[in-house]
C-alpha cells in the first residue's frame, strides 16, 4: 500500500514527494497549457489550477506511476471545464486510407510545383490559425502528439479513446492542416492557383 | 491491411501489387505498404524491424522518398510551433506561492 506509506510519512513526506514527482513536470505541463490556451495569462491560470488540484488530490496518485499523464489529464479536464465543449462526434475514415490520401496531397503539390512549400515559406501564423480552426476532436490529438510529444498510446489513454481512433483523428487532422496551408499559400499568392486539384473534398473521399 | 483502395488512389499509385523499379532491391515491402504506414513510421510508432524495412525502402525508392520528404517537412513545420513560456521563473514562483498558501511546506 504505497499510499498508506505516504500517509504515514506525514505532510513533510507528502510534500517532498509532490515536489519530486509532480513539480518536475512543470515545464511539460506549461507547454501543454500553452498549446491549449493561446493567451499566456490564461495558460498561467490553467497551470496553477492544474497543480493546485493535483496537490489536493495527491493522496489519490499512486507513487511511481505516470505522473506526467496524470497531470495532463487534470490540465485537459480543467481546460474543458472552463469552456463549453464542442460537439466531439466526428466522422473519420480508415486511418490507412487517410494515410494514403496524403499521397494525393503530395501529388498535387508536385504538380503545382510547391512540394517544398513547408520549407520555402514561413507559415507560422497560418499553422497556428489552421490548428486553432480544427474541430476539437482533431485539434486535441494534434496538440498532444505534435506539440507535446505524446505517443499514440499515451494520447489514447489521456483522451480515453482507442488507439485506432487516435490514429484516425491524427491522420485526418494532418490532411486538414495540409489542405488549409495549401489554401493559405494559394490565397496569399505564395503559390500559383489551380493547386487544389486532386485534394478537394469530393475527390479525397 | 488489405482494404480496398479507392480508384483515384490506385490511379495515383499505379498499384499492381509491386513497387517502383527503384526500390526493387528493398524486398518485402511495396510502395503501397510503405505509404500506408508512412505516418506511423514518421511518428516512430512501428516495431524496430518494421521501422528498418521502411527506412530502407524509402532510401532506395525514388517514388516514396519525395513523399517522405514532403511529410517530414510538414511535421517539422508543425512541431516548430511548440510554444515556450516567456517567463518560466515567474510562473514557477507564483505557482509555489499558491501551493504554499494551500499548505505545501517550503523546501
Amino acid at each position: 500500500m504505497q499510499n498508506g506509506v505516504v500517509a504515514n510519512e506525514g505532510t513533510g513526506g507528502r510534500d517532498h514527494q509532490f515536489r519530486v514527482e509532480a513539480l518536475r513536470w512543470l515545464p511539460e505541463v506549461t507547454r501543454f497549457a500553452l498549446s491549449l490556451e493561446r493567451d499566456e495569462a490564461n495558460a498561467d491560470d490553467l497551470v496553477q489550477e492544474t497543480f493546485l488540484k493535483a496537490y489536493e488530490a495527491w493522496h489519490t496518485y499512486t507513487p511511481g506511476t505516470e505522473c506526467r499523464g496524470w497531470l495532463f489529464t487534470i490540465c485537459k479536464n480543467t481546460f474543458y471545464k472552463r469552456r463549453t465543449r464542442e460537439d466531439r462526434h466526428v466522422s473519420c475514415d480508415d486511418p490507412e486510407l487517410e494515410a494514403l490520401a496524403a499521397v494525393a496531397v503530395h501529388a498535387s503539390a508536385q504538380q503545382g510545383g510547391y512540394a517544398d512549400l513547408f520549407t520555402r515559406f514561413d507559415l507560422s501564423d497560418a499553422i497556428d490559425a489552421a490548428i486553432a480552426a480544427l474541430p476539437e476532436a482533431f485539434r486535441e490529438v494534434v496538440i498532444l502528439i505534435e506539440l507535446n510529444d505524446q505517443s499514440y498510446e499515451s494520447a489514447a489513454a489521456l483522451l480515453d479513446v482507442p488507439i485506432g481512433t487516435v490514429r484516425s483523428r491524427l491522420f485526418r487532422a494532418r490532411r486538414l492542416l495540409q489542405e488549409a496551408l495549401i489554401n493559405h499559400a494559394r490565397d496569399a499568392g505564395l503559390v500559383r492557383s489551380r493547386l487544389n486539384a486532386g485534394i478537394s473534398g469530393e475527390e479525397s473521399r | 491491411m488489405n482494404k480496398k483502395i479507392p480508384r483515384w488512389l490506385a490511379r495515383l499509385f499505379s498499384l499492381k501489387g509491386g513497387m517502383s523499379n527503384d526500390a526493387m532491391s528493398a524486398p518485402m515491402l511495396d510502395c503501397e505498404s510503405v505509404m500506408r504506414q508512412l505516418w506511423d513510421y514518421l511518428d516512430a510508432e512501428l516495431t524496430p524491424d518494421r521501422m528498418e524495412m521502411i527506412r530502407m525502402h524509402i532510401e532506395m525508392c525514388k517514388r516514396c522518398y519525395p513523399q517522405y520528404q514532403f511529410e517530414r517537412s510538414f511535421l517539422d513545420a508543425i512541431s516548430a510551433r511548440r510554444r515556450t513560456h516567456s517567463d518560466p521563473e515567474r510562473l514557477r514562483a507564483n505557482l509555489l506561492a499558491a501551493l504554499q498558501s494551500k499548505g505545501l511546506s517550503e523546501a
